[in-house]
């Protein structure tokens, strides 16, 4: 009997004792709203309220000064009408299913090849060399293959003169520089996705592969029966990323379209960034455009990720 | 008879791997060293035709015109302020927010969390129009500020900063709360001096990006004396021949200009080399 009020007792104590050690944390709380309050002023001003404010704009025949007309859905049917719209609609998946598939093997080539690699040194040399070009902007990656490839002088075309193969206008053919753009951008990231499958083939249990020598495998049924299946969280995340990529692409074709190739290689970023500002007075145009460049990425995330499960990562 | 035929097949193994690794890797290296080569030689030389391995008529003409006579040191300059004024903020604010979101017993947690989330799901390109009207109804176009506020903070830092606080062992938290430290103090004497790997990676993450972003300042900046390196060197290259100066822009002059811009980067490799895959799975780590 006793025991049990002492219990009470202490219990009531503790009860008031978490309590106030509560009130000292919500008294604290107050600091932690302190040291969010600059990412959610951000966020609001220049995520959220933009957002917001380009659905407006989208039903607006938007002019920077004077007044702003509400023309209701005109502008969407004007995009969805644009013989250019749906032009780069196809240009970026032309472009972005290339570099899915090209850019998905290509470093998975590469790791299982760098995983071959005895020496230690070798290794990590190699991976640093073909890391380096992910860390360049467009703009310099851009402009070395525009360089590399210019008749006459460019270092590809010197060597075709050389082998006796006439000069190709790589960046002047519509249809070749589709390939041009798919190739360096593969070029320039698969240094950065191999790294993610090396560190992946690091963590495999070496004694899988002891018992697969002992069985009398070849290395090649190695790499096909242990090594391959287990990178596959990593291709599920490296396709993930890549996918939500595919509409994001912009800053290379800025920077090495030209003229020229630009009906074949221009893509969805680049109509919006025309639309908005290098056309006069098509701002609504442009905001409509991206609205639904946005609502489509947002259904292939939704889509990829049901397909991906990426939340067991 | 068996086994000296697959003993042969390793070496043959062996060999086309390392001429497969060897193709690849010199596809790397190659265009660069084509480029070092080409941005030390003599104006002239620089537009003959033909392999150039080796610089012919060795000259620093390319880096002088460029950085002299075309002025690309302002644009460098530009470069050099947005780059480190706006990754230190970045590096703070984000540390910050990681730290609070980091806190179990916040209130209000989770939906903070996804409200930057979401974010992270809208590409910047899709919104670069409404959000170049608010920088001028700011009245922010046309300044070097504009570029230092855009992307001051992002998601994936916040969460990168936050799984790296997260993994700090409680009971050390938990000793400086009963000596009455607050959160700053937390913060600050506690938490940043524990997760430099973090810091160095979310610095070296967004120095990168804002050196090579070529958008915003495409976007915000008209005033050629606040264009950023990139893209001075972008109208540079894709001008080609002629400039506003009319002067004539040689292969040397281009390649002398790439490899500035690429300077600072091969500066911080070594470092990037140590921290962007452990950023790059402690990011991707749990939401």
């Amino acid at each position: 009997m006793e025991n049990t009020q002492q219990l009470a007792a202490r219990t009531l104590s503790m009860k008031s004792k978490l309590k106030e050690q509560r009130k000292g944390k919500n008294k604290l709380a107050w600091t932690l709203y302190l040291m969010l309050v600059p990412t959610i002023v951000y966020f609001v001003i220049l995520t959220y309220f933009p957002l917001l404010h380009a659905i407006l704009i989208s039903m607006q025949n938007f002019h920077m000064i004077g007044d702003r007309p509400f023309v209701g859905l005109q502008n969407y049917s004007q995009v969805l009408s644009d013989q250019t719209f749906w032009s780069t609609f196809g240009n970026t998946l032309f472009l972005g299913i290339g570099i899915l598939l090209i850019g998905f093997v290509a470093p998975i080539v590469i790791a299982l090849s760098l995983n071959e690699l005895l020496q230690t040194w070798l290794k990590r040399t190699i991976q640093m060399i073909i890391y380096i070009p992910h860390l360049f902007s467009w703009v310099v990656v851009g402009g070395l293959w525009i360089y590399l490839l210019t008749p006459n002088t460019g270092l590809v075309n010197v060597v075709l003169k050389l082998l006796g193969i006439p000069q190709v206008q790589f960046m002047t053919d519509p249809n070749l520089a589709r390939w041009v753009i798919i190739l360096v951008s593969v070029w320039k990231d698969v240094g950065y996705n191999c790294i993610l499958y090396l560190a992946a083939m690091v963590s495999i249990n070496p004694a899988l592969y002891e018992s697969a020598r002992i069985d009398g495998a070849t290395r090649w049924n190695e790499m096909w029966h242990i090594t391959l299946p287990s990178l596959g969280r990593t291709m599920q995340v490296v396709g993930l990323l890549s996918i939500m990529g595919i509409l994001r692409l912009f800053d290379q074709i800025y920077v090495m379209r030209n003229a020229v190739i630009e009906p074949k290689v221009d893509v969805l970023m680049t109509y919006v960034f025309d639309q908005g500002f290098k056309q006069i007075d098509s701002i609504g145009q442009a905001t409509a455009s991206a609205l639904l460049i946005l609502l489509l990425s947002l259904f292939l995330t939704l889509f990829t990720r049901r397909l991906v499960r990426y939340d067991d990562m | 008879m068996n086994r000296r035929a697959t003993r042969l097949g390793n070496v043959l193994f062996i060999t086309v791997n390392l001429l497969f690794l060897l193709v690849i890797c010199s596809s790397m290296i190659i265009p660069l060293w084509n480029a070092v080569a080409v941005s030390f030689s003599s104006n002239l030389a620089s537009m003959q035709p033909g392999i150039q391995m080796w610089p012919r008529q060795f000259s620093f003409s390319g880096y002088k015109t460029i950085w002299s006579i075309l002025a690309i040191w302002k644009p460098f300059e530009n470069s050099a302020i947005v780059s480190v004024l706006g990754t230190l903020l970045h590096v703070f604010l984000c540390s910050l927010a990681g730290y609070a979101l980091a806190q179990f017993h916040l209130p209000g947690r989770r939906w903070i969390t996804s409200l930057i989330l979401i974010t992270m799901m809208i590409p910047f390109q899709a919104i670069m129009v409404p959000v170049y009207v608010t920088m001028q109804q700011l009245g922010l176009l046309n300044t070097l500020f504009a570029l230092i506020l855009a992307g001051t903070v992002s998601g994936f830092s916040i969460l990168l900063m936050r799984n790296f606080f997260l993994s700090i062992p409680g009971e050390v938290l938990e000793s400086a709360t009963i000596d009455g430290a607050g959160h700053f103090r937390l913060y600050w004497n506690i938490c940043i001096p524990l997760s430099k790997a973090g810091l160095a990676t979310v610095a070296l993450f967004e120095f990168v990006g804002r050196w090579n972003d070529i958008l915003t300042t495409v976007l915000f900046i008209n005033d050629p004396n606040n264009y950023t390196l990139q893209v001075a060197l972008n109208s540079l290259i894709s001008q080609g021949g002629s400039m506003s100066s009319g002067y004539i822009v040689t292969d040397n002059v281009k390649m002398a200009g790439i490899m500035i811009a690429i300077l600072p980067l091969l500066l911080v490799y070594p470092f990037v080399q140590k921290y962007f895959v452990k950023g790059i799975f402690v990011g991707s780590a749990k939401e």
